[in-house]
């Protein structure tokens, strides 16, 4: 613990995410959604016609779709007007697709990346990471084993043009369709950059594959689709990270995720996002697990003032499994409100949801979550634990599941506690010499560890790191 | 939405009604407001998941169920010595300035489509009036519906320091064709006052009904109840306590047993607003041929609910693959210092049981009932008058078709 601390004081992670950089945009769209923009951004891709006429039908799905208002208790979007939002940004990288060398990328978003730490930890833990700067993937790059078996990482708008025949089947057509709500279909629309993953029949990729998306403009949204094909026998981890910093105006993080888990295949992704406070992160993720495949979703959410995610697996195959872990941090002004969709499909199917909370300074975190049993699932079983922590009286915790049971041969459990951090354990820590902040900070750390402990160091040390800038408060 | 009024539901049929009763002013002019009100008032909030409510109010045909003129039942009152246990228009004769007070303080009759409906056409109504040290033995009330719909009201006031047990069952006399029953409770306990209000609704099964229940706790009050549902094609039933005062305390007992196409929609609630304040909510039901039940539980921790404890615990038994179980207990905490918790849990019977009992020589079919009848048992050792829990039993031994 102590080797760790002394690690954690050395870095200064306010420096790390909230620097600022000039804008840097080749071309940039007007602010808000209409079919022009739409239109340029698919020109300015150089897109086939079919993606968009994608885009067209997704844009006409958003403007008939209400805003969601009407959930019990969910986060305030009254501020959010996507009319302001600048939708696309294209960097000026000289390199369509991004660069496969750091080097070639401009000093400043260079820069930004180095800060970040992401070339570093491509050296020493990953297998390929890509890296996105507004609305475009700056920096692409896959180790060469993987390639030679076959594995492809690269990002969206060059598997449009490269792997063609795969995203037109796959693409927002059986995971995540355009008219699943309101913010899918104008991810649909306005889509840019992201991360497309293929893993070839029985090959493991066994480093980590990484995305780590950046958003560096005041006003603007980012709306990265990721999409990853696990094959039949396949195994492999993806992980993003993401950041902005803080500017007066709001912005606008509506991604959208869809992982096809083949038969027997086992894929782990894992989000350690901390968009800046003052960016509403409305996001879709979800899988399809095929028999025998293995799904799990492990997520940090710190940042952004509104978050609605709650990334769904469906279980569609015998024996199919989803497990997920989460943990969500609300300060001052935030209110996060994330969980988990799971839907048994088929028989001997399982799932597992561990969903720990912290919540400071009048900060508000939510469990919703829904796990529904189709008739026909039989022996399948789930079980749900939600864990919240609260600090304060003016912060808030609420645990709001939502359970479908249509077949009795089942076993389906739930349990939600809350608790105030224990005053016996703080004293406890106080009386071992340890300041009350230390004593808070250490609390805290046991009580996520079965989450960081899922995670790579690198991101579980960042992890630990923003959950104590939160502590101290010196962050937003 | 809200849903076409039958053209009978005028009025005139309102001044009616609370002529016969002979009701004051005052009384009319709630009925005549609510009525006013039923074109504009939603039907009660039901849970919705994405493309899906749980339960269909919107459905039911208001306009072939509600007949108030013809209201017909058969009420029975016992009166424990101390205690005022009085129709409505005695109560009215009686204790005018209490039933003015209290009526309508609790569950406002504009809260929702049905809460007016109720409000407007009732024509049976109990007030139990409990003064202040007056610690009652049971009072029962028991009606039987003989009519194709019924509005029945219950006001239950007890006064500083003062006790009583209350035992209403609702039963139904056979008829053709379907049939409507609301019924609206209200109890406000006073001060360090104790009560303990159980409920056992064996409607036929072409009876559609709503309840709403709702209780306030003064300082250290304390309001219990149990609610069991056995009969009803659909049931909707909330059972709810308001936790005003300091220290005060419930416990809800629910216990539901469906079978054919049984709809229940059972919720119970619980609002934490003063400091060292407690609930217990605990729910068991089962399910069998193709019965569905739906389950919202709501533990409320308001801001200044310093030092609060609240339990919640939720278990279903489903005896068919044909049944459907869904479940919504939901936490909304916002004060931190509370220890809060709740589980929810679905199965079927334990085959690890069954075999014991079946390698022991005892028939399947009994070794299944007698593990049905043990898995409320938990339940049933929670309520506190024996007479409930007798017929809470009975009922459940009846079901099972020994």
């Amino acid at each position: 613990m102590s080797s760790d601390q002394d690690h954690l004081k050395e870095t200064d992670t306010e420096e790390r995410f909230e620097f600022k950089k000039e804008q840097r945009a080749a071309v940039k769209s007007d602010k808000g959604l209409t079919e022009e923009v739409v239109r340029l951004i698919s020109e300015d891709k150089d897109e086939p016609e079919w993606m968009l006429q994608r885009r067209l039908r997704a844009l006409e799905h958003y403007q008939n779709m209400p805003m969601p208002t009407d959930w019990p208790g969910q986060p305030d979007l009254s501020g959010l007007d996507v009319e302001e939002i600048v939708p696309y940004i294209r960097p000026d990288v000289d390199k369509r697709g991004g660069a496969d060398d750091w080097d070639d990328l401009p000093d400043d978003i260079k820069d930004t990346f180095d800060k970040l730490g992401i070339p570093e930890a491509e050296r020493n833990a990953l297998s390929g990471v890509g890296a996105q700067y507004e609305s475009e993937v700056v920096y692409q790059n896959m180790q060469e084993q993987w390639e030679e078996k076959g594995v492809i990482f690269c990002n969206m708008d060059e598997a449009v043009q490269e792997h063609e025949d795969l995203v037109r089947e796959y693409f927002m057509t059986k995971c995540v369709p355009p008219s699943d709500n309101k913010f899918a279909a104008l991810h649909g629309a306005v889509w840019s950059g992201g991360s497309f993953v293929y893993v070839p029949e029985g090959v493991t990729v066994q480093m980590p594959v990484q995305a780590y998306f950046r958003m560096n403009s005041e006003g603007m949204g980012q709306f990265e689709h990721t999409l990853i094909i696990a094959e039949e026998g396949s195994e492999v981890h993806y992980i993003e990270g993401c950041s902005a910093p803080k500017y007066s105006a709001f912005n606008l993080h509506s991604g959208g995720v869809e992982v096809f888990v083949g038969e027997d295949a086992h894929v782990q992704y894992s989000t350690v996002q901390n968009w800046s406070k003052n960016t509403y992160n409305l996001n879709t993720k979800r899988a399809i697990v095929e028999a025998g495949g293995r799904m799990e979703w492990v997520s940090g959410s710190m940042g952004s003032k509104s978050t609605m995610l709650y990334p769904c697996s469906i279980l569609k195959g015998r024996g199919a499994s989803a497990n997920q872990i989460s943990i969500a941090f609300a300060g001052e002004g935030q209110d996060i409100d994330t969980g988990a969709k799971v839907y048994h499909n088929a028989p001997n199917t399982n799932s597992t949801i561990e969903s720990k909370s912290i919540s400071k300074d009048g900060g508000r975190t939510n469990y919703r979550g829904l796990v529904h049993i189709s008739e026909g699932a039989v022996d399948s079983s789930t079980s749900v634990e939600c864990d919240a922590l609260m600090f304060d009286n003016e912060s808030t915790s609420d645990t709001m599941p939502y359970m479908e049971i249509n077949e009795n041969r089942v076993n389906v459990a739930h349990e939600a506690t809350v608790g105030k951090i224990g005053d016996e354990d703080v004293f406890y820590l106080q009386s071992r010499g340890l300041d009350d902040d230390d004593a808070k900070q250490m609390i805290v750390s046991g009580f996520i560890e079965p989450i960081t402990e899922e995670l790579p160091i690198e991101y579980a040390v960042e992890l630990n790191r923003l959950i104590e800038l939160e502590m101290e408060g010196s962050l937003g | 939405m809200s849903t076409q009024v039958h053209s009978t539901l005028s009025e005139e049929t309102v001044r009616e009604i609370s002529g016969d009763l002979d009701e004051p002013d005052w009384l009319l002019e709630t009925r005549l407001e609510a009525l006013d009100a039923l074109s504009e008032l939603d039907m009660p909030d039901v849970i919705r998941t994405p493309g899906r409510d749980w339960t269909n109010l919107d459905a039911l045909d208001y306009e072939s169920f509600v007949d108030p003129l013809s209201a017909a039942e058969e009420k029975e009152r016992v009166e424990p010595e101390g205690v005022s246990v009085l129709s409505l228009s005695d109560a009215l004769d009686e204790h005018e300035e209490i039933v003015e007070e209290y009526f309508g303080s609790v569950i406002d009759p504009q809260e929702n489509y049905l809460t007016a409906l109720s409000a407007a056409l009732f024509t049976s109504g109990t007030l139990v009036y409990v003064p202040e040290g007056v610690d009652a033995e049971d009072v029962t009330i028991r009606t039987t519906m003989q009519s194709q719909s019924l509005f029945n009201y219950t006001l239950v006031v007890t006064e500083k320091s003062s006790s009583v047990t209350i035992l209403e069952r609702q039963e139904s006399e056979e008829l053709d064709g379907e049939r409507y029953y609301s019924g609206l409770v209200e109890i406000a306990a006073g001060e360090n006052s104790h009560v303990q209000y159980g409920s056992l609704q064996d409607v036929d099964e072409e009876t559609y009904t709503y309840t709403l229940k709702r209780g306030t706790a003064a300082d250290h009050a304390t309001v219990n109840w149990v609610e069991g549902n056995i009969g009803s094609r659909l049931t909707k039933s909330s059972v709810e306590t308001m936790l005003d005062g300091e220290g005060s305390e419930t416990k809800t007992v629910g216990a539901f047993f469906g079978h054919d196409d049984q709809h229940f929609d059972v919720a119970a609630r619980v609002w934490h607003k003063n400091e060292h304040t407690t609930a217990d909510l605990v729910t068991r039901g089962v399910l069998d041929d193709e019965a569905r039940s739906v389950y919202e539980g709501v533990q409320d921790v308001g801001k200044e609910a310093w030092d609060t404890s609240s339990y919640q615990r939720e278990n279903t038994l489903m005896l068919s693959d044909r049944s459907e179980a869904d479940a919504s207990p939901k936490l909304i905490i916002n004060n931190h210092d509370t220890e809060a918790s709740h589980s929810a849990t679905v199965g079927q019977v334990d085959e690890e049981d069954l075999f014991y009992m079946t390698s022991r020589g005892v028939p399947d079919e009994l070794a299944k009932n007698m593990l049905v009848e043990g898995f409320f048992v938990p339940v049933l050792d929670e309520v506190e008058v024996e007479e409930l829990r007798e017929d809470l039993d009975a009922k459940i031994v009846e079901r099972l078709d020994y």
